[in-house]
């Protein structure tokens, strides 16, 4: 791999290994305003336009649980005491504010857990519905326009249509250049694997959106001149949630099998369509978000529609086999695991599930794991 | 082999209950109790219903907890809860669909109630219903339940329509609900041509109000030191009757009613339902299903008991029926924010925070034993609140870890042996 590419891969690499990366910290050296998100119901377009930095919220570097399990007992998924833990640290004080969200049980008490800490950050909270609907794009609108003031409350900023306009148009183009990413890895012989793609998709919620898609054209120019790599044994695709640890793609890479696409929030779910550059654009998030992309399973009724893309995406990128990952305690990937098994077991597509902990420890039998998977591929 | 009906269990269960409801009559006079074979009896009638509905055709819908069962009952439409038989039976059957729900593969970690269900589904032990009311509170795995339906052999296609419940509690997001219950309706109407009758749904609801005003009348009871009733009574019994059986029926008002007669003769007479009565506990969650399992032993062992529970406490607000829209009004409040399991569970950590404060400060309550059920997540991460409220009152909590509805998850013995050191290191084993 040539010396550019390994450069620009390291910024992301870093980005994503880290919270408060240099780039966050130089935007906060040159007076800009960083705002937390958890998960993906939450615009970033919206902060964006108020000129401030949104930032996806993740437990990365955890050192474990000690001082969150006064607030989450081991009921809880380990992301968010992770988090939490790093919250109780200090290690988020980077963030100037942070929104939360109902995006599930675990993820909906960290709101009400850091509002008892003093100097909290948290300044507003987004109910998300729990099905897709006329009615519910409805609500789902009025809560992004409480969102927005919030926003322009609290930073004392003014949000008008035509910076929303504009910062629709930067992530859209940013998806964009995502996708180009994506488009690369259809080949035989990807030139990225998929931790490398995994850090690339980190970094795009970690840094500021200019400087990012800068890099990452650049990137995508070297990558498409660089010389092929080897084609992996295997073409795989992961499905999960909000899975951010490029570590985990190592050790599942480490068999030889490459993650080729996947169907996850740090991965093609968020970047697979754009938001309309027409009309009203608080209606256009508003409609993007809950009816437009591709859509995950606490959105009841999107069952089929869930499989299909997960269907699509394992022929497009032609996939020898399937893993899902699931964190422990997890309700929403507990049955989504379950029932994609059967879905793919009529389909007659390799399945395998994996379940771990947020912060990896010993990865001995995750390993064993992939490595009979892959054997079993070979065999078919 | 020709595939399940569903049928084949719920003649099981009519034909079990019959041979119970004989054997409690059969009781002498003096240990009989009018309440429970009550219950017994609109259970099996209730079976009965949805057999007639699936060998004739009629209409019958899969609801769950909170989903304004009044609405079902006041159309003529049947309803049946896909859990509630396996609640119901496990005890009568040496726990059989407990361990046979371990085969399904679903992760463990997923709540046993939730699991209890989809294996109901998938091993057909219920027939398939003209429609399905998926409820989407208060928890994730609800959510995901009732989508994975669709996936099973036996109920995959049966038409949904899912109430999507709005997270806070003002008048707004308790509209939000009524819109949702309006469509219900029409979904409903279009689906098994009953016609939705504004008279019949007041006929249903002034009812139910009598019930919930019962039901407050017998916890207002239970506030009196010596306690009337004994662990998890009225709880237990209460919840059924409004939410299992074919909402609005007189019968159920009456033994909620007879509960309430027991416990005032009890009070007049100055005598508790335990014996000495030394400990006050608020079980700060839904009754367990083992609840018969320990409350002798806390009443013989301690003098102990659990006066008040989140199952049993659901204040509810008398609806008014004066119109269509009041009463769907009230309903939507109803099913958001005081029917057991969703009160505390859906939303913001305010509610069950003030209720704990209320429950300890009206009960007389000394401590407060959270099971920590494992399938509560929400509640998992609830547990400061839980701690200040209590230190804030100068009460002593007790966290366990526990399965609400299987008792093997943390075994009886162990939760016994927790309570006791609980007890003798807080000084209230020697009050
Ligand atoms: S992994 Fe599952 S349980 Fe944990 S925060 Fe995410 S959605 Fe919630
Ligand atoms: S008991 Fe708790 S976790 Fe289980 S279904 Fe009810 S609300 Fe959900």
């Amino acid at each position: 791999m040539n010396t550019k590419i390994t450069s620009v891969l390291d910024v992301f690499k870093q980005a994503a290994n880290t919270l408060s990366n240099p780039e966050v910290q130089e935007w906060k050296r040159q007076g800009g305003k960083v705002v937390g998100y958890f998960y993906s119901y939450i615009p970033e377009e919206i902060a964006t336009a108020a000129g401030l930095l949104p930032f996806k919220i993740r437990g990365t570097g955890s050192p474990g649980a000690q001082l969150a399990d006064k607030y989450f007992s081991q009921n809880v998924c380990s992301f968010v005491r992770d988090t939490f833990e790093l919250a109780l640290k200090g290690e988020l004080g980077f963030l100037d504010g942070v929104v939360t969200t109902n995006s599930c049980d675990h993820l909906r008490r960290i709101y009400d857990n850091w509002l008892t800490i003093e100097n909290n950050p948290c300044f507003h909270f987004v109910h998300l519905p729990k099905k897709r609907g006329k009615e519910q794009t409805d609500l789902y609108y009025r809560e992004l326009l409480q969102f927005k003031k919030s926003i322009e409350e609290n930073f004392g900023v003014q949000i008008t249509d035509d910076k929303l306009g504009d910062a629709i148009k930067l992530i859209n183009e940013k998806r964009r250049l995502q996708r180009e990413i994506y488009e690369l890895k259809k080949k035989g012989n990807p030139p990225l694997t998929g931790a490398e793609t995994l850090a690339i998709m980190v970094a795009g919620t970690a840094m500021p959106v200019t400087r990012y898609n800068q890099l990452l054209q650049e990137l995508i120019a070297e990558l498409g001149m660089s010389e092929d790599r080897k084609a992996p044994i295997a073409r795989l695709m992961l499905v999960g949630g909000e899975l951010d640890n490029p570590e985990l793609i190592e050790i599942l890479e480490s068999q030889g099998g490459l993650v080729v696409t996947d169907a996850l929030w740090y991965g093609t779910k968020a970047i697979w369509n754009n938001v309309a550059e027409t009309g009203d654009p608080l209606s256009a998030l508003a409609s993007y978000y809950l009816e437009d992309r591709p859509v995950c399973p606490r959105l009841f009724g999107t069952f089929s529609e869930r499989f299909k893309y997960v269907k699509k995406m394992a022929e497009d990128y032609k996939a020898d086999g399937i893993i899902s990952v699931r964190l422990l305690l997890c309700d929403q990937w507990g049955f989504e695991q379950d029932d994609l098994a059967g879905f793919l077991k009529e389909e007659k597509i390799p399945y395998l599930r994996l379940e771990t902990e947020y912060a990896l420890g010993t990865t001995g039998q995750l390993k064993t794991r992939v490595q009979a998977f892959l054997e079993t591929l070979r065999e078919v | 082999m020709e595939a399940k009906t569903g049928l084949e269990r719920m003649y099981e269960y009519t034909g079990r209950l019959q041979a119970v409801i004989g054997m409690l009559e059969q009781a002498p006079p003096e240990q009989q109790n009018p309440v429970l074979i009550g219950l017994m009896r609109l259970i099996l009638e209730a079976d009965e219903k949805t057999i007639d509905c699936a060998l004739n055709g009629k209409p019958f819908v899969s609801g769950w907890y909170g989903n304004a069962p009044e609405i079902y009952t006041s159309m003529g439409i049947h309803f049946i809860n896909p859990v509630f038989a396996i609640l119901v039976h496990m005890y009568l059957t040496d726990l059989y669909d407990v361990k046979e729900a371990d085969k399904i593969s679903l992760p463990d970690d997923v709540c046993s109630l939730i699991r209890f269900s989809a294996y109901a589904v998938q091993e057909r032990l219920l027939p398939r219903p003209t429609a399905i009311i998926a409820m989407l509170q208060p928890c994730d795995a609800e959510l995901m339940l009732h989508q994975s339906y669709q996936s099973s052999e036996h109920w995959g296609g049966v038409p949904t329509f899912a109430l999507d419940p709005a997270y806070g509690n003002t008048d707004e997001d308790f509209r939000y609900f009524t819109g949702e219950l309006k469509r219900m309706i029409t979904f409903l109407e279009e689906l098994t041509g009953k016609k939705f009758d504004v008279n019949k749904l007041r006929e249903v609801v002034e009812e139910t109000n009598r019930q919930y005003e019962a039901w407050a009348e017998y916890n207002e009871l239970r506030r009196v030191v010596p306690c009337p009733g004994g662990s998890f009574q009225g709880s237990a019994a209460c919840w059924p009757l409004t939410q299992h059986i074919p909402s609005g029926d007189p019968r159920s008002t009456q033994l909620i009613k007879m509960m309430v007669a027991d416990a005032e003769q009890r009070v007049k007479a100055g005598k508790g339902f335990v014996e000495n009565e030394r400990i006050r506990i608020l079980w700060a969650d839904l009754a367990p299903q083992w609840a018969d399992l320990i409350s002798p032993w806390l009443a013989e062992e301690w003098g102990a008991n659990v006066v008040m529970d989140f199952q049993g406490y659901t204040p509810y607000t008398p609806i008014d029926t004066s119109t269509e829209d009041t009463m769907l009004f009230g309903l939507a409040r109803r099913a958001l924010s005081e029917v057991p399991m969703i009160r505390q569970g859906r939303g913001t950590v305010e509610t069950m925070i003030e209720d704990m404060t209320r429950i300890i400060r009206d009960y007389s309550i000394d401590c407060v034993i959270f099971p920590g059920h494992m399938g509560h997540k929400d509640q998992a991460g609830s547990i400061h609140f839980m701690r200040e409220v209590c230190r804030s009152l100068n009460v002593p909590l007790l966290c366990l870890t526990t399965s609400l509805f299987d008792e093997r998850y943390t075994p009886l013995d162990k939760v016994k042996q927790q309570i006791s050191e609980f007890f003798t290191v807080t000084g209230l084993g020697n009050k």
